[in-house]
């Protein structure tokens, strides 16, 4: 079992990475992967989730848990006996309580000798730096700045080969 | 014996008032409780806890039952090894109790109150001595005060240098010997007197064995907002309430912390600092105690794994019907006391229901004898003024009862009883709704637990609804009421106002009721409503039109030559840092610029000198203000006012018209004449 994070970024079941990746990244690769309904996968996330209101799963596979405290996310992630394991990294649940960043990371990467476990954030802050360290694999997609193609946008001009251009590359069209 | 004051200090000293007023000290040294879910895999670390902290097996009872692990005689240090050590697998109880709140629960004794007598008594009797100390002098300003009133039998002034006032307070106090300390700003004044004493040698008179206890300041979410706490010295033996800063008393007077503090098992002096949310968790940790139940160090319980449909169908708020703006005549207000906490008590719903199907759930019959001492103060307020501040502060406390069950650090809170708990209240307005509607009355507005309607019998409305839901309803009638609209026409949810049967106004969420209201637009809104308090009816608001129009205008003359101080905008600041330029950011600055420590949650007090260019004032070194500023603050607060002359669009009158005609002699309030009516 593996998740396309993007093209050529795959993530495979038995390992723990750590991603940071703007919002639509991470929503298309929970939304866009029908596969993903067939393996029993959970979302944790902290009281103010930024993705969850945006996450389209109404498969029956689909569990989430809401742990408001860094020791109910140790918790979640020892009782959690699920093939994927997402965690919606919330920093507020390690305000004071440092003392449990190391058994969490801990519980990360033994969860993800078995399951497929994914630590998510849109940046990277303190408590993310010091889970992430006990991860398989660090993965940052940087934001370019390229402007989202929203299907709507038309370019009348015609490119020599006759395919139509990407919207944001309008100042390469000399090439 | 009446407690009146305890500390923890090697041991428990309880201040007894028996006549006079003595300490007994008692010797206590509690354990703390722990489980191991594999305690061969620590072997080592047990053995040594029981070497050095005579840790020994036991069997305890947690709210989900009975689990075998030690008992630790050792202090909260040693448990916070113990889960560094465990890397979170120990399971630690009764860490964090008060030792003086936890023995006397043990004990089932309690604060202000004779052991003999009932807790959720509201009429406790007490026998004393209080003295009441108002200092008029700006604290965070005055090193020393220069201007005290000490009110006991008779009030003493004592004006004149700050050493002769406050060796002056410091002799009174000596000799009156109070039990009861009421202080204005004592919070910020105790460290300044202690600076004092130390200085030149002088002995605090305020604790009775010469003890201070220190609490230290903070800032802290509250309710989506950022709230601040001063440090405090608490003296021994005395009660010492800072009348200025504290909620409790504010809102419950004497009686009021007491009663706090009978309920929570926590002494007076604590109690009357705390928020009414510390004060339920802390009644629920001493209820804990008393019937053998381990409290939790650490939350570390989690919601249930549930499917995401089944999220989206629960994690709802209360349910809303939004008003159609306007004003409406002969309107009844349909209210559940206490409804979330009722609705707790009668659904049975606790963190670890389902149980025992026999038996009773701990947050429900916790709940319950408070529930019912409220509905008893609240009935008997009308003929016994004292159960008002009781009532008042039990309102708080229940209110804050519901937000704890889904707080992160709620000792006995459970998000499944919070979305339980909305779940019910939403089922039960609907079903509101639908017997009135059956009845033939027409439902106006609803808030979570009021329903706004129009119709006749509503008494039958509210004993269906009593006898149908279960729940004690209550009918609040107006005469008429005002539906304020939002930006978009639709009507405000929480902007209303409206006379009640008595002549009297009940207003929510308009000017005269916002905190941050300065007092001039404040004063000039109460005056036009005590005028439109007059009209008995929708029709008759329509005659104290123009009076209360004048008032507007003599408000509009009267602005330019107001002093700065009454244009004052008090808020509660949220944060001390801003990234854009903004009146609060630039408040603040003018605070520290005054030299003036400011943290997040401390009310300040600011005249707008420019709002364009973020010029302003502390509110005692303003001189000028902004008129065009405070002008536009006067119109908003119009608008809110005059909303109910205009709101079916006959509002075309030219007197009206006028306003904009009405001339500003620049933007100074100095040299201008001010007109005193029309």
């Amino acid at each position: 079992m593996l998740i396309m994070l993007r093209k050529g970024i795959t993530l495979r079941q038995g390992t723990f990475t750590a991603v940071i990746a703007p919002e639509p990244v991470i929503l298309s690769a929970l939304n866009d992967n029908p596969d993903l309904g067939r393996f029993l996968s959970l979302f944790l996330c902290g009281n103010y989730s930024r993705i969850l209101s945006r996450i389209n799963r109404t498969s029956s596979n689909f569990e989430i848990r809401r742990p408001f405290t860094a020791d109910q996310l140790l918790t979640a992630l020892k009782e959690a006996g699920h093939t994927i394991i997402f965690i919606e990294h919330d920093p507020t649940l390690f305000d004071g309580a440092d003392r449990l960043l190391i058994p969490v990371a801990a519980a990360l990467r033994d969860a993800g000798h078995e399951a497929l476990v994914i630590l998510y954030a849109p940046v990277m802050d303190r408590s993310f730096a010091a889970l992430a360290c006990q991860a398989d694999r660090l993965i940052e997609i940087v934001h370019t700045g390229e402007p989202a193609y929203n299907g709507q946008y038309q370019d009348n001009r015609s490119h020599p080969q006759g395919r139509s251009l990407v919207p944001a590359q309008k100042t390469l069209e000399v090439f | 014996m009446w407690i009146l004051d305890s500390a923890w200090h090697n041991g428990v000293d309880l201040w007894y008032r028996n006549g006079s007023t003595k300490c007994w000290h008692h010797e206590y040294d509690p354990p703390f409780y722990l489980y191991l879910p594999d305690p061969s895999a620590y072997h080592e670390m047990i053995d040594e806890l029981k070497e050095r902290y005579c840790a020994e097996t036991c069997t305890f009872r947690t709210l989900f039952g009975d689990l075998d692990g030690f008992s630790v005689h050792a202090d909260r240090a040693v448990a916070e090894l113990i889960e560094l050590q465990t890397k979170g697998d120990a399971q630690l109880f009764n860490v964090d109790v008060r030792r003086d709140q936890r023995f006397m629960a043990e004990q089932d004794i309690f604060p202000c109150g004779n052991a003999d007598e009932s807790r959720y008594s509201p009429d406790f009797q007490y026998d004393l001595r209080q003295v009441e100390i108002r200092i008029h002098d700006p604290p965070a300003r005055s090193s020393l005060c220069t201007d005290v009133e000490l009110v006991q039998e008779r009030t003493e002034l004592l004006q004149g240098t700050g050493h002769t006032v406050v060796t002056d307070l410091f002799s009174l106090l000596e000799a009156i010997d109070p039990d009861v300390i009421l202080m204005s700003q004592a919070d910020m004044w105790m460290p300044k007197f202690r600076v004092y004493a130390r200085g030149k040698g002088l002995v605090m008179p305020f604790s009775r064995n010469g003890n201070y206890r220190q609490m230290d300041s903070r800032s802290y979410w509250s309710y989506g907002r950022v709230e601040h706490k001063d440090a405090a010295l608490i003296p021994d033996g005395r009660v010492l309430i800072d009348t200025d800063q504290s909620f409790v008393y504010r809102e419950g007077g004497l009686d009021g912390v007491f009663m706090a503090a009978r309920l929570s098992g926590l002494s007076p002096n604590l109690a009357s600092r705390f928020t009414p949310g510390t004060l339920i968790s802390s009644y629920e940790v001493y209820e804990a105690v008393r019937r053998g139940i381990v409290v939790p160090f650490r939350k570390a319980d989690v919601e249930a794994v549930r499917k995401f449909a089944s999220l989206q169908a629960a994690d709802r708020g209360g349910m809303m019907f939004q008003p159609a703006a306007g004003v409406y005549g002969n309107v009844d207000e349909i209210d559940f006391a206490s409804m979330y906490p009722s609705i707790i008590v009668k659904f049975n719903l606790s963190p670890e229901i389902p149980g025992p199907p026999d038996r009773k759930g701990f947050l429900a019959s916790v709940l319950e004898p408070v529930v019912a001492l409220r509905r008893e103060t609240k009935r008997g307020k009308k003929a016994n003024s004292r159960y008002a501040g009781i009532d008042s502060l039990l309102k708080w406390m229940l209110v804050t009862c519901f937000g704890y069950t889904g707080y992160k650090n709620a000792k006995f809170g459970r998000i499944e009883v919070h979305e339980a708990i909305t779940r019910r209240s939403r089922e039960i307005l609907v079903q509101t709704k639908d017997i009135a509607e059956s009845r033939g009355f027409c439902v106006l507005h609803g808030i979570v637990d009021c329903l706004w309607v129009q119709g006749t019998g509503v008494d039958d409305l509210c004993a269906e609804v009593n006898r149908k839901i279960g729940l004690s309803a209550e009918n609040e009638h107006f005469d008429w009421i005002v539906f304020l609209p939002l930006s978009d026409g639709f009507g405000a949810y929480n902007r209303y106002y409206g006379r009640l049967p008595d002549g009297s106004v009940k207003v929510r969420g308009i000017a005269a009721r916002r905190h941050d209201t300065p007092g001039y637009i404040r004063i000039m809104q109460q005056e036009m409503l005590s005028i439109m308090a007059t009209a008995r009816t929708p029709a008759g608001l329509g005659q104290v039109r123009d009076p209360v129009y004048r008032i507007y205008c003599n408000a509009i003359r009267n602005l330019p030559c107001t002093a700065p101080a009454a244009l004052a905008i008090s808020r509660r600041i949220s944060r001390t840092t801003y990234s854009h330029r903004c009146i609060e950011g630039a408040a603040v600055q003018a605070y520290r610029d005054a030299g003036l420590e400011i943290a997040p949650g401390m009310k300040i007090s600011y005249v707008v000198r420019d709002a364009r260019t973020y010029r302003v004032d502390p509110e005692w070194a303003a001189e000028r203000f902004d008129l065009a500023y405070y002008r536009g603050l006067l119109d908003k607060a119009w608008n809110e006012i005059s909303y109910a002359f205009r709101w079916d669009g006959h509002d075309s009158c030219g007197e009206w018209k006028a306003q904009k005609e009405l001339i500003f002699p620049g933007f100074s309030h100095q040299g201008t004449e001010c007109v005193q009516d029309l």
